[in-house]
């Protein structure tokens, strides 16, 4: 998993948000259901001590102190009731101490009196670990006589419920959290479906099918709006793609005119007898550049229609192998010239579904290259080979190679390593451009690797033919015919 | 024999006018669309060069509409574009050449001929030039008494050179020929066949029969012909 991905960050930022939140809220309900709890009780037991004040000690001047002794022990049977019950006189002696519960939990002799905190609560706790709560009435019977009643109950109850809530909140908030987790997951992974759709389209788009779009999902949030931005950028694109590639094609076309007038004229004066030498070799020169400025036109149109997918109109099924194995027999004479060894392995048949003549031209580009940049007695090596979905042509030489730092540069238009030594041999550097430009058209690739000064090698990959289509087809033709 | 031209670029159609009237033709020129359709339907032509943009009325309507009343007289369209397309759609209209600009007046001089020739095919077994000797029943070239052995390809070669006799072709005519488009690239193999050809053919003669025309291309012929 990408950690570094939206849908992974926002889903760990909302899941600790709401961690974070819970453990808060938690929290608060712990401590708020702790005071309640508390509060009730201290509530509850001061009650006690007022009902007993109001009820028994009221007249204890009439009653005398043993009947009120009795009366606590009858109505609210303390040690059964787990209570505990202390009256306290004025002078700090006790008038009455409730014994021992019965489920022994706390023992009252432990409990130090506190007579003087009277109208107070406090907890105690005793050495047995339990806890009391405590409150302390001061009360004055009718006679004047003043006495401390304190009431008191563990703590117990009251925190086995906070410790109920605890163990609800341990086992709870994790649960929350995973289910948090994965919903925001599959909430982001659902909102996140467009960019990757749109991620993808935008992978494939590529000069030659700039006329796609990004779908544009009409959800009215900003991914619509992000995909319609794009969708303006690429018409953009393509609307500056298409001008080049018609500028060129104007340009190219344009030029023709002048250059057929250029080539004419100075072929019409050629032909005279009538014109000195050197006017005659100024004649020839200019006529070898209008017929170079001719070709250099011809390739910038050819790699204009190519790149904007026009100039594969001769389609059809054929044999790359045995279209190597011809080319590379038409060009012996010009190997044997320079005493290069020229060996061409093209066995086993490589169909593949194209413009023959455009592959051709590949061909020749590059073993015409590839000899030209070899010295005499040299080796070039041409290999064809079906291998897995792609024919594979292979174009090595032992020539001079190609600096590592012109390598990338190579098959851009113009661009020429050794610009005196290309010149001479006629090239403008757009050989491999056009080689290239082919290569693409026919949903293939060209990659080229050199050592400087050992050789070259050009690889050229295209994608196979399906051949059993390629059998049906070629019926068809001999059929029509 | 007549020829029309109907060109609104003057300069290009002047140079033609000037080459085809040195080649012994009557040319008449028209500069567009309209007035060539005028002169195509009014005098009976043996041939018409026919650009494609013209001004007026375009050169792909007055090649329907010469076709309409005349279906027999070759036309030759001139066009600065090149898509395959566009050809087939011309060839299909009735055309019955195309020759893309910027092209060598020579090619233009062997397709006109090639046109007007039509029909009557002329194709002698024997070529001749001076003493080079070209069988084609038996493919044998004899230079004088010597018999000269050539490879396919040279001999490819040497038959288009001789049967274009005493004009000069361009590099990029003998490879349309003798090899095919695909290698109309940076490759020098015409010069390297005709080099090796001229070794077979010329070496040790007096007469060097097969000549470089710089800028231009390659010509065989007698010296006395040109």
């Amino acid at each position: 998993m990408n950690t570094r991905s939206i849908r992974f960050r926002l889903t760990v930022w909302y899941a600790g948000l709401v961690a974070g939140l819970l453990v808060l809220f938690g929290a608060a309900v712990y401590i708020g259901l702790g005071e309640y709890l508390r509060s009730t009780l201290t509530e509850s037991l001061t009650k006690e001590a007022q009902q007993i004040g109001e009820t028994l000690l009221v007249n204890v001047n009439l009653s005398g102190e043993t009947y009120v002794t009795d009366e606590i022990k009858e109505h609210f049977a303390p040690e059964i009731n787990g209570l505990f019950i202390r009256v306290t006189r004025a002078d700090g002696s006790t008038l009455y101490e409730s014994g021992a519960s019965r489920d022994g939990t706390f023992d009252p002799r432990n409990i130090k009196s506190r007579g003087e905190k009277a109208g107070t609560s406090r907890v105690e706790g005793l050495p047995n670990g339990t806890k009391l709560m405590i409150s302390a009435v001061p009360f004055t019977s009718r006679d004047g006589e003043t006495f401390v009643i304190e009431a008191g109950a563990p703590l117990k109850q009251s925190e086995s419920v906070l410790h109920g809530l605890l163990l609800t909140f341990a086992v709870g908030l994790p649960l929350v959290i995973a289910v948090a987790i994965a919903g925001g997951y599959f909430l982001m992974t659902r909102a996140l479906a467009p960019v990757g759709a749109i991620t993808r389209t935008a992978e494939q788009i590529t000069s030659r099918n700039l006329s796609e779009r990004l779908p544009e999902a009409a959800t009215g949030d900003e991914l619509e709006a992000l995909s319609i931005a794009l969708n303006r950028m690429i018409a953009r694109i393509e609307h500056s793609f298409r001008h080049i590639n018609r500028f060129t094609a104007d340009a190219s076309h344009e030029l023709r005119t002048p250059l057929t007038v250029l080539r004419g004229e100075l072929e019409g004066l050629s032909r005279r007898t009538d014109i000195p030498d050197d006017a005659r070799e100024t004649i020839e020169s200019a006529l070898e550049e209008s017929e170079r400025l001719a070709k250099i036109v011809e390739s910038l149109l050819a790699i204009s229609r190519l790149d904007a997918g026009e100039a594969l109109m001769n389609r059809e099924l054929f044999d790359l192998a045995e279209l190597t194995d011809d080319t590379v027999d038409q060009m012996r004479l010009l190997a044997e010239d320079k005493q290069i060894k020229l060996s061409c392995v093209a066995e086993n048949a490589a169909r593949v579904e194209g413009d023959s003549g455009r592959l051709k031209q590949v061909i020749v580009n590059l073993v015409d290259n590839a000899i030209k940049y070899t010295g005499e007695g040299g080796n070039v090596e041409i290999r064809v080979a079906a291998t897995d979905g792609s024919a594979r042509l292979e174009v090595s030489d032992s020539g001079i190679g190609i600096p590592p730092e012109s390598l990338s540069h190579v098959f851009e238009r113009f661009y020429r390593v050794d610009k005196a030594r290309s010149r001479k041999l006629g090239g403008a550097g757009l050989g491999l451009s056009i080689v290239k430009s082919i290569c693409k058209a026919h949903g293939g690739t060209i990659k080229v690797e050199s050592n400087d000064g050992k050789g070259t090698r050009f690889t050229v990959d295209l994608p196979l033919a399906n051949d059993d289509g390629a059998d049906s087809r070629r019926s068809n033709v001999k059929e029509e015919r | 024999m007549r020829v029309l031209i109907v060109e609104d670029e003057e300069k290009v159609s002047r140079f033609i006018v000037r080459g085809l009237t040195a080649e012994s033709f009557a040319v008449d020129s028209a500069a567009d669309g309209r007035s060539g359709l005028e002169l195509a339907t009014t005098y009976n032509y043996d041939l018409i060069i026919l650009d494609l943009m013209l001004p007026v009325l375009s050169g792909t309507e007055v090649l329907r509409q010469i076709r309409r009343k005349d279906q027999r007289v070759p036309i030759l369209m001139l066009t600065a574009k090149d898509a395959v397309s566009d050809k087939v759609e011309h060839l299909e209209a009735g055309a019955d050449d195309y020759l893309t600009k910027p092209f060598a007046f020579a090619e233009l001089i062997a397709r006109v001929k090639a046109l007007l020739r039509r029909g009557s095919v002329e194709r002698p077994n024997i070529l001749r030039v001076a003493d080079l000797e070209l069988d084609r029943l038996s493919q044998q070239v004899r230079r004088g008494n010597r018999r000269i052995e050539l490879t396919a390809k040279e001999y490819a070669l040497l038959e288009y050179l001789m049967t274009n006799a005493g004009r000069v072709l361009s590099r990029t005519m003998i490879i349309d020929h003798v090899w095919d488009q695909s290698f109309d690239g940076a490759t020098n193999i015409v010069d390297v066949y005709v080099r090796h050809l001229r070794g077979k053919v010329d070496d040790g003669q007096d007469k060097k029969l097969i000549r470089t025309v710089r800028g231009m291309g390659y010509l065989v012929g007698d010296e006395a012909d040109t």
